[in-house]
């Protein structure tokens, strides 16, 4: 029988491996760390915030008109653990703001949907605030594509709301083969960038009361202040479609490989580069457009636009970046990024790619070393028929809690998972 | 049906193109003249994935939906003109417009229409050439696809 140790040695091996895989709800994570589900799922759920009691908010899309419970047809689910045994036993649906960014400020729950920014607040420990909200920032143009206006808080009183460009990249029709970029790209004038209003004034609007303090930003799903640096991170969504729009240009292989989603550090009045150009990951080097003029090897104006601070995988889709201040994680992870990235759609028909959380190490408020995966495996690999409509789970939303636990969203069911650091 | 579709359908009825029978005769087959999955691959895939899916609340899917499975001249019509139609399916709005195909010529449109009725589960008959060619200049006839009305090679 010289083959059955080697059958034992297999059947064993995967059983230690399901083991350790089913101990954090089948996703991978660096030793040490391990997660549990807090609810195995709230809805389309995108960002999320914890209240300095532990309740959690988490801000969803559900669509209006899947009405089979019409009490959780609302916007944003608070979550409770009354007996602290980590899932929360207490789940509140309020109000119809239907978004993707929702953020605690001076105690009080800002959530934005495609068109303002509200705030809630709350009295003593309600779970669900009664009072109705307030309006922030309101008269964004109501779009479809790119039109969440997630955002972040700066350290003196200031709000920064990303508006992104309705467009890919500013064609004159949009999405289509050959069509030429408009320049300038009329849509810079009232999306593609970050605005700047006062985080604690009411009625106010884009216009009126807005700063432009960045432009060039296609979409920044992820943004958020980082103290250290005394500036906003953002992490971009790079242009879709080089190949099907510029099919004599660009190869499926180039489209999938090349347009970064770019890290940046924004300085005010800083312009980052769409719809001109595109940072190139493989040549490690800023392109002129196809739409203006670009072929795939002229490389932009040097020095027009910064590079980015990291350049991620194409298509990867960044949708939130938080920074980790807590303790309970290693010394490595202290100041660094995590940032959820919800998976592609365009690197089709190659492979699907960047369903996991990623983290950044930071030192003085700048990157310091290579990023790395964190969190992974919220999809089979490969991700069946490589379609994104099979991706079981897809992180959206982090946020760490006092205790310096991770939360992390996914957007297909609304599972809630809680990263906790044990040692090794 | 949506509010588009019964729109567009009155236009085409006007005109004669459809007869709501949905048993217009298809003499000829298209996918003789273009390869329906190789025009799909180009033009399609990119947005509605290999498996004719899509991507939840990006591009809706192609399975079963009431434009991919109804009328050829309706089908065909909305895809000379792109844009939404999304509002009203049963799995949500999606966030990116189509393109307007009229860059596509009417063997090639035909062609991919009658591959997408006809796989991913699909059932539905084929679009001739001649379907879009009428379609494509009555849209343009009647200023719905007046921007860029290229006419078949």
């Amino acid at each position: 029988m010289p083959r059955l140790p080697s059958l034992t040695l297999i059947v064993g091996f995967t059983i230690a491996a399901t083991a350790q895989a089913a101990d954090n709800d089948g996703l991978s994570l660096p030793p040490g760390f391990h997660a549990t589900v807090v609810h195995e799922g709230v809805g389309f759920a995108r960002h999320i915030a914890i209240r300095d009691n532990g309740d959690l908010y988490v801000a969803t899309r559900q669509p209006p008109f899947v009405r089979e419970d019409p009490s959780k047809n609302v916007g944003i689910v608070a979550l409770r653990d009354t007996n602290a045994d980590g899932k929360a036993d207490v789940v509140e649906h309020f109000s119809e703001v239907r978004g993707t960014g929702l953020q605690f400020y001076k105690g009080m729950l800002y959530a934005s949907n495609d068109v303002a920014v509200y705030r809630f607040r709350f009295k003593a420990d309600e779970l669900v605030p009664k009072a109705a909200p307030e309006t922030v920032i309101e008269g964004f143009v109501q779009e479809r594509q790119h039109a969440d206006k997630p955002f972040a808080f700066d350290d003196n009183g200031h709000i920064y709301v990303n508006v992104g460009a309705p467009a890919n990249a500013c064609q004159e029709k949009d999405r289509t083969p050959g069509s030429p970029g408009q320049r300038p790209c009329p849509l810079l004038e009232r999306y593609g960038g970050i605005w700047q209003f006062n985080a604690e004034k009411t009625e106010q609007s884009q216009v009126a009361d807005g700063t432009r303090y960045a432009t060039g930003l296609r979409n920044a799903v992820a943004l958020e202040w980082n103290s250290k640096a005394d500036a906003l991170f953002v992490v971009m969504h790079g242009r879709d479609q080089l190949d099907t729009l510029w099919p004599q240009l660009f190869t499926a292989e180039d489209n999938a490989g090349r347009v970064a989603e770019e890290m940046h550090a924004i300085r005010q009045g800083g312009d980052y580069g769409w719809p001109y150009t595109y940072f190139d990951v493989k040549r490690s080097i800023r392109m002129l457009g196809p739409e203006y003029g670009g072929d795939g090897k002229t490389p932009a104006e040097p020095g027009r636009y910064p590079d980015p601070l990291v350049a991620f995988p194409a298509h990867w889709a960044p949708n939130d970046i938080i920074f980790y201040e807590g303790s309970a994680f290693p010394e490595s992870y202290r100041g660094g990024a995590f940032i959820a990235f919800h998976g592609s759609w365009n690197r089709a028909p190659l492979p699907q790619a960047g369903y996991k959380v990623v983290f950044v190490p930071f030192k003085d408020g700048k990157p310091s070393g290579e990023w790395q995966v964190f969190a992974n495996h919220f999809v089979s690999d490969p991700l069946q028929d490589n379609s994104p409509a099979n991706a079981e789970r897809r992180p959206v939303g982090l946020a760490v809690a006092a205790d310096g636990s991770l939360y992390i969203t996914d957007s297909v069911n609304g599972r809630i998972w809680r990263v906790t650091y044990a040692g090794t | 049906m949506t509010t588009r579709m019964r729109a567009l359908i009155r236009v085409l009825l006007f005109a004669g193109l459809v007869t709501l029978s949905g048993c217009a005769s298809h003499p000829e087959n298209p996918l003789m003249v273009v390869d329906g999955e190789a025009a799909y691959r180009a033009n399609c895939l990119a947005c509605h994935q290999a498996d004719g899916r899509g991507v939840p609340y990006f591009q809706p899917p192609l399975v079963d939906g009431p434009w991919v499975m109804g009328e050829p001249q309706a089908l065909a019509a909305f895809v000379l003109t792109g844009g939404f139609n999304s509002g009203e399916r049963k799995e949500g709005p999606n966030d990116n417009v189509m393109p307007a195909f009229t860059y596509l010529d009417d063997a090639t449109l035909a062609a991919v229409l009658t591959y997408v009725r006809a796989r991913f589960g699909n059932n539905a008959g084929p679009v001739t050439p001649e379907v879009v060619k009428q379609t494509r200049r009555h849209l343009r006839a009647s200023g719905a696809a007046s921007e860029a009305p290229h006419e078949s090679q």
